[in-house]
């Protein structure tokens, strides 16, 4: 699975979660649906981990994708 | 003093620059780049979530001198392309003891692997292979919530 990507953005006209926005990404593009059920991947919202799905998503806020880590 | 880079770094300088008389112990991880006897890669590429890593980076630097009461603590991470041999990542720690520095230079560098945005690839010719997590490192991470709860 390869986004080849660094980022992309998104409008959206009505309210927001990431729960929502989860929903509307895997409309949009049905390969968001492997991203979201992929356990290894985490999910930051302005450089914090996203741990309540039902957290607000505002104009302008940076969501990041990370799969498993590799540094050292 | 937490620092991602493109340029190599010098062990003694980064050395002098962390010394103090305050400090009885000094505790040193350096990574290089290894070549595999099954891997014949000519090197690795380093790709990094900047902010992000800096972040983590430095929340790992807070936890380690509250915890280890640690007087100083540096952490140099390279990024971009880096060939067989070269420095990789450096972490040192000081304090007026030496239990806790070298105790605290093994968490940052376990939490360092399995906690912070940097992706490994390696190279061979112009193609790039990503680096997969391994288990052992992600184990190693885990095993510190015990420790450090």
């Amino acid at each position: 699975m390869k986004i080849q990507k660094s980022h992309e953005f998104f409008e959206f006209s009505n309210e927001m979660s990431f729960s929502k926005l989860k929903n509307e990404l895997i409309n949009q593009n049905s390969f968001f649906d492997e991203i979201f059920k992929d356990s290894s991947i985490k999910f930051f919202l302005n450089l914090k981990e996203i741990t309540d799905e039902n957290i607000p998503i505002n104009d302008g806020d940076e969501i990041a994708l990370l799969p498993p880590v590799t540094g050292g | 003093m937490i620092k991602i880079t493109k340029e190599d770094f010098n062990l003694e300088e980064e050395f002098k620059k962390i010394h103090s008389k305050k400090n009885g112990a000094y505790s040193f991880f350096l990574g290089t780049v290894r070549q595999d006897i099954n891997d014949n890669i000519d090197g690795i590429f380093l790709e990094c979530y900047e902010d992000l890593a800096y972040s983590q980076l430095n929340k790992i630097k807070e936890d380690s001198v509250k915890i280890w009461n640690l007087s100083d603590c540096k952490i140099i991470h390279r990024i971009g392309d880096l060939r067989i041999s070269e420095k990789i990542v450096l972490v040192i720690t000081a304090a007026p003891h030496r239990s806790d520095c070298i105790e605290a230079c093994e968490y940052i560098i376990d939490t360092l692997k399995a906690n912070v945005a940097l992706w490994k690839f390696h190279v061979k010719g112009k193609e790039k292979e990503p680096v997969d997590q391994k288990k052992k490192d992600l184990d190693k991470y885990l095993s510190w919530g015990q420790i450090i709860s």
